[in-house]
């Protein structure tokens, strides 16, 4: 019996600047969202470490805040709300496509096989999601400069 | 992980995303109940620890986050590479990164909640 064959890109696959011309918004959602999810993973650990230190008393909690409280600590607590909002919004899109909202109905496959399920509803909900994401990030940087 | 099916994986994977988004939206609110900065003080901080309703948020959050980022980064670390040896190291290892992630953070929120600071 034949090998199904193996996905064998791996990371290249992912950094292959082709793929992005050849499946457009939807293969750069795709990216995002692992990057974002990645992003977020690394931040919920740092925040689960930073924020023990509360049972360390009130010295080592103000020192750890002043760290945090500064120009580059705002604008990458922006970067995660941004991350946040993103990986959220797509992915809420994601669990309604695959459940079939949005996908279209099926077709026979003809020339030029264009995919029902890459439609406009999937870009704008998209480009509506990054827009969203920048709105937060946004909004959070005037709550924390302000 | 292995002895379920992904199907099933994927459905906690969801369910874990709803609640977790969920709950992060009354944890970003609480901080906005006073001024952003004031509500990071260390009284304000472990008031919040101490208030049982907010503690019993927080341990439901830390659980949600940990099984969806954990199982988020086990799906890709899957894409990237496959094979039978890799694939139970990297389950195993996601299972285990998340289980000691939850264990600190429950210490945390027992230890404040009880004022062992």
């Amino acid at each position: 019996m034949e090998k199904e064959p193996k996905s064998r890109e791996g990371i290249k696959g992912w950094i292959n600047p082709a793929k992005y011309g050849k499946f457009g918004i939807e293969r750069f959602a795709w990216i995002l969202m692992r990057i974002t999810g990645l992003g977020l993973l690394a931040y919920f650990i740092a925040h689960i470490y930073e924020t023990s230190n509360i049972l360390n008393g009130k010295e080592v909690w103000d020192e750890m805040l002043a760290m945090t409280q500064t120009t580059e600590g705002h604008i990458f607590l922006a970067l995660v709300i941004g991350m946040c909002v993103f990986h959220t919004g797509n992915g809420i899109r994601l669990m309604l496509v695959q459940m079939g909202y949005g996908v279209g109905k099926a077709q026979r496959p003809d020339y030029p096989y264009k995919p029902q399920s890459l439609n406009m509803k999937g870009k704008a909900c998209i480009y509506a999601t990054i827009g969203i994401a920048a709105l937060a990030m946004w909004y959070g940087i005037t709550v924390m400069f302000g | 992980m292995m002895l379920m099916k992904e199907s099933v994986v994927m459905k906690i994977h969801y369910g874990t995303a709803l609640g977790a988004v969920f709950l992060t939206v009354i944890h970003i609110l609480m901080r906005m109940t006073q001024d952003f900065h004031e509500s990071l003080e260390f009284e304000n901080v472990l008031a919040n620890y101490e208030m049982l309703g907010y503690a019993i948020l927080l341990e439901l959050l830390l659980i949600l986050v940990s099984v969806h980022g954990f199982n988020g980064l086990r799906v890709i670390l899957l894409e990237i590479k496959q094979g039978p040896t890799y694939e139970k190291a990297v389950s195993y290892g996601c299972v285990a990164a998340m289980a000691i992630l939850i264990a600190y953070g429950t210490r945390t929120i027992l230890m404040a909640h009880l004022g062992m600071v």
